[in-house]
């Protein structure tokens, strides 16, 4: 009944409103181009003054140089790398987030845009971080994607912090970048540099080498793809399939035909040692790892990130390879 | 130290300093442009989408920029196209069905039927998009719900043409659709193309939609195509004023929200969604305080809630 009133005079008004509405929407097109235009006004100013912010750290002797690392994991080997001539913030620092499908935060933006260096994985583990660098772009900064450096092609395994020689690789690019970035304390750099590869990383190395040669060539599984380049660099035989490691590392759901052949390999106790983040217990892994424990093979757990969140990558990664020897000589008897 | 200062946002209440400091971040700049071109574009679609009763035509266009954008991540090409291609492609879609009717006749209800069988198929290939995408599918999370830090100048260009073009091709039709939206049956006697200008809209809707999903993501697109309009049609019949409230409230939730995403760190979506919701409860409330008051209400043009 609230129709028929209204119907008669819509009639009339939409002819002479009809032509102020096209006025407004005049306008309206007016103003989307007035306000494009009036925001790169504010940006040609605002680029000068996050110019100034970031070089203005200078002050006081030697450079500090602002660097923004994606993950802790690269933040840590950056760290210690760079000593006091370092300002180093990880965006992903805490072992609850998960860098797969982080969102960052307006002040993750305003850190990237403050940074001389950045460190980013790749390999589309952190596109998130790509975005944060190609919305600020700047001709002082240096970007450092790890799965370039490396040479990983995209859709490879982007878990490059668990390849030991690849690792050694980041260490002597983030050096050299230093070295370039900040001259006047390139032999500060050399030094930090020998430092961490010989004596910090020495007990990373050793025992890598140790369970290589020990244990080399023997059969483990995993629950995701995280272990997969840990297992390559200790000459470990992977047995679990790639297209299981690969769907627990991103998220999508596991075939059937993986997770019958997985419970085979786990009865029948053809893997000696059992593999899993701890941080990415899907359904699946726990039932893996509970198979894997009633079976008595031993299980060793890995981490995505720094855990706990203060870590150092070497503290980190030692305990977690002592973790995996033990879980060898338990299953080996060596 | 300098630097670790900046990361964190200090607010003022003076709004031309925290304006200022906002825009000393190129990120932020790119962000209130997107912002407000989107603002702008889907303020003036989403008028006249409220005002045709084409709401759920409306989200069902915008969700479907979800598959658009997995789908154009999977075969490795830009999520804009995918967004694009998507919402154009649903919007063809929605216009082919053969309008029967309108209102409250049978027709109405056989295409809101079809748009949501449409809607319900098309998210579910999105689904099947994230899961054949053989690596990590980053920012599931951002296609649906927006990000506003990752956009860069190149996009930002992208989105005013889009917006140039689509509100120009609307100022050509407008006043026509003006007409067959308020009342069809009467434009379509004088000889006015009713079936094509509702196609003709529904593709500039498709692009409009496509357009704000990159910044606020498929599921809160709404946020600024109907929620500025609403609240503009509940303010005032007049088609004009009614028309550039809606764009002004777009503006003002967007850069609002904005303004508080980046003070809070806290998501845009939810930001600017609440802004324009607050806005709604607002003129809803105050036009039931104004049509209580005992006076000669005088006759509007049916908005979107009524008739």
């Amino acid at each position: 009944m609230k129709a028929a009133p209204h119907r008669r005079p819509a009639r009339r008004a939409a002819h002479t409103p009809a032509g102020r509405a096209r006025l407004a929407l005049g306008g309206a097109a007016v103003l989307t181009v007035l306000a494009a235009t009036a925001c790169s006004t504010a940006s040609s100013s605002g680029d000068d003054r996050a110019d100034a912010s970031s070089s203005g750290s200078g002050k006081g002797g030697g450079r500090t140089i602002q660097v923004v690392a994606a993950e802790n994991f690269w933040g840590s080997i950056a760290s210690q790398l760079g000593g006091s001539h370092v300002k180093v913030t990880s965006i992903i620092d805490n072992p609850a987030a998960d860098p797969h499908d982080y969102e960052p935060t307006a002040r993750d933006a305003r850190t990237v845009a403050a940074a001389r260096y950045t460190i980013v994985n790749g390999v589309g583990y952190d596109t998130w971080a790509d975005k944060l660098l190609a919305a600020t772009p700047s001709s002082g900064r240096t970007d450092l994607k790890v799965g370039d450096l490396v040479g990983v092609k995209p859709g490879g395994n982007p878990h490059r912090w668990y390849a030991p020689a690849d690792v050694h690789t980041v260490v002597e690019r983030i050096s050299a970048d230093y070295k370039k970035l900040d001259p006047a304390d390139a032999a500060e750099f050399d030094r930090l540099r020998t430092t961490f590869e010989q004596r910090t990383l020495g007990p990373y190395d050793r025992l890598t080498a140790e369970i290589r040669t020990t244990y080399g060539g023997t059969p483990v599984g995993a629950s995701e793809s995280i272990v997969s380049p840990l297992a390559d660099g200790l000459g470990l035989k992977m047995l679990t399939p790639e297209t299981f490691l690969d769907a627990i590392s991103e998220g999508t759901d596991p075939t059937a035909h993986d997770k019958a052949l997985i419970d085979r390999q786990i009865r029948d106790r053809r893997i000696k040692v059992y593999v899993y983040n701890s941080q990415n217990a899907t359904p699946d892994v726990k039932r893996q790892v509970d198979e894997a424990e009633a079976a008595g093979i031993p299980v060793a757990t890995v981490t995505e990130t720094l855990t706990p969140a203060g870590a150092s990558f070497q503290d980190w990664q030692v305990r977690q390879l002592e973790g995996i020897r033990q879980a060898l000589a338990k299953a080996v008897g060596r | 130290m300098t630097a670790l200062a900046d990361a964190y946002a200090t607010w003022s209440w003076n709004p031309v300093a925290d304006l200022r400091q906002m825009w000393a971040y190129p990120f932020m700049v790119n962000a209130f442009r997107a912002g407000t071109i989107t603002a702008v574009a889907a303020g003036v679609m989403g008028w006249f989408m409220v005002l045709r009763r084409q709401s759920f035509a409306g989200h069902t266009l915008a969700v479907v920029g979800f598959p658009g954008a997995a789908g154009a991540v999977l075969v490795g090409v830009s999520a804009t196209y995918g967004y694009f291609v998507f919402c154009v492609a649903a919007a063809l879609l929605v216009a082919a069905v053969p309008r029967t009717g309108r209102g409250r006749r049978p027709g109405a209800g056989q295409e809101a039927a079809l748009t949501g069988t449409v809607q319900a198929f098309l998210l579910a290939c999105g689904f099947l998009f994230t899961a054949l995408y053989k690596g990590v599918l980053g920012g599931v999370t951002s296609m649906l719900f927006g990000s506003f830090l990752g956009i860069t100048t190149a996009q930002v260009w992208v989105l005013l043409a889009v917006a140039v073009t689509v509100l120009a091709l609307l100022g050509a039709i407008g006043r026509p659709l003006l007409f067959a939206s308020v009342d069809p049956d009467v434009a379509a006697g004088r000889g006015v193309p009713v079936g094509l200008l509702s196609t003709g809209f529904l593709v500039l809707l498709g692009a409009a939609a496509a357009e704000a999903s990159q910044i606020t993501g498929t599921l809160l697109v709404f946020a600024l195509l109907v929620m500025p309009a609403a609240t503009a049609q509940v303010l005032t019949a007049r088609p004009a004023l009614s028309l550039a409230l809606s764009v002004v409230i777009g503006i003002a939730v967007t850069w609002l929200g904005l303004t508080t995403a980046y003070f809070s760190d806290g998501p845009l979506g939810f930001a600017v969604t609440s802004y324009a919701f607050a806005a709604y409860v607002l003129a809803r409330i105050g036009r039931a305080a104004a049509d209580r008051a005992p006076r000669h209400v005088p006759v509007r043009v049916p908005a979107g809630g009524a008739a």
